[in-house]
C-alpha cells in the first residue's frame, strides 16, 4: 500500500478530546457521495433533526463539488479533506483542499449558486485562503431545529 | 459505477475517528461504498462490512492513540484497509479480539490478506478482500 501523502489541512488542531471525524479523499466526483454516507451516518449518531441534515448535505456536497469542479488542475491529484465536529449547540464542518482554492475558477460554466447555498443553508461560513495551500471552508449548524421568526 | 485504483500520487481514503460511538457507523458505510464501487460482489461487499464493524468495536482498545485511524485502498475488484497506528502488539490483540465463539475468528475467516506491519509510528493492520482470491 502507497504512503499516504495527504496531511491534515483542516488547521482546525488535535481534536483528541472530542467526538471528531476527519476524512480524507481524492477529489474526485465520485467521492462526494461518500461525504454525504459518512455525515448521514454522523446525524443519524447524533439523532439530528431531518431538516438539519438535509441543509447540512446539501451544503457540504457544494463545498465538496466546489474542490472538486475547481481547486486543482485538470488531471492533478489532490485531497479533499473534511472535518466533522459537534460544538456545543452547533455542527462544526470543514472542507478544505490543497489546490488553487475553492472559489470559482475561470473554468466555472455555472451559475456560481454554489457559495450562496451554502451560506443560506449554513448557520455561519467563512472561506480561508490559505496561500500555496488551498483553501478552507468553514460552516457551522444549529443541532436544533431553524426556528423562522414571522 | 466502479472506482478506479487511486492514480500514482493520489491522495488515499483515509478515516479518523475518535475511539467512541461514531467508530462503527462511519467506517461501516465508508467501507460498504468504496466496496461496493471496487466492484466487489454483493457477498464480498457484506464480508468488507462486517470485517469494518468488527474493526470498528475492536480497534479502540487496540489504538496507540484516542483515534481509529484507517487507510482505505480500492484496487480491481479489492479493498484493502490499514488499521493504526496501533499499540504494540495491538495488531494480533486485535486480531485475536476479532474471535467469536463458535464462529472462530471472524478477520482471519474473511480476509484474503492479513498482516501486522511494525513501523516507526506504531503497528499496522493490514487487511486486504478481494473477489478473485474467493472465486478460486
Amino acid at each position: 500500500m502507497r504512503e499516504d501523502r495527504s496531511s491534515p489541512g483542516l488547521g482546525e488542531g488535535d481534536a483528541s478530546g472530542g467526538s471528531d471525524v476527519r476524512l480524507t479523499l481524492p477529489a474526485r466526483p465520485e467521492n462526494v457521495a461518500v461525504v454525504r454516507h459518512v455525515l448521514g451516518a454522523f446525524a443519524e449518531a447524533l439523532q439530528l433533526p431531518d431538516p438539519v441534515i438535509e441543509d447540512m448535505r446539501l451544503a457540504v456536497t457544494e463545498a465538496c463539488t466546489n474542490v472538486v469542479r475547481h481547486a486543482y488542475a485538470d488531471g492533478e491529484p489532490g485531497p479533499v479533506e473534511i472535518l466533522i465536529r459537534p460544538e456545543g449547540d452547533t455542527l462544526l464542518v470543514v472542507v478544505s483542499d490543497q489546490g488553487r482554492g475553492l472559489g470559482p475558477g475561470t473554468s466555472s460554466t455555472g451559475p456560481g449558486l454554489g457559495l450562496p447555498l451554502i451560506a443560506a443553508l449554513s448557520h455561519s461560513f467563512e472561506i480561508e485562503q490559505v496561500p500555496d495551500n488551498g483553501a478552507r471552508l468553514r460552516m457551522s449548524f444549529r443541532r436544533g431545529p431553524h426556528l423562522e421568526l414571522a | 459505477m466502479t472506482t478506479d485504483p487511486p492514480a500514482p500520487g493520489e491522495a488515499m481514503t483515509t478515516v479518523s475517528i475518535v475511539a467512541g460511538p461514531l467508530v462503527g457507523p462511519v467506517l461501516r458505510r465508508v467501507v460498504g461504498m468504496l466496496a461496493a464501487r471496487a466492484d466487489l460482489p454483493l457477498d464480498r461487499l457484506d464480508d468488507a462490512v462486517l470485517v469494518a464493524d468488527l474493526i470498528a468495536a475492536r480497534a479502540p482498545a487496540h489504538v496507540a492513540g484516542s483515534r481509529v485511524d484507517v487507510a482505505l485502498e480500492p484496487g480491481a475488484r479489492s479493498l484493502s484497509l490499514r488499521v493504526g497506528p496501533l499499540r504494540e502488539g495491538g495488531g494480533q490483540a486485535l486480531i485475536v479480539d476479532a474471535a467469536v465463539p463458535g464462529v472462530g475468528n471472524v478477520i482471519e475467516q474473511l480476509a484474503d490478506e492479513l498482516t501486522v506491519s511494525p513501523e516507526e509510528a506504531g503497528e499496522f493492520l493490514l487487511v486486504r478482500l478481494a473477489y478473485a482470491a474467493t472465486a478460486a
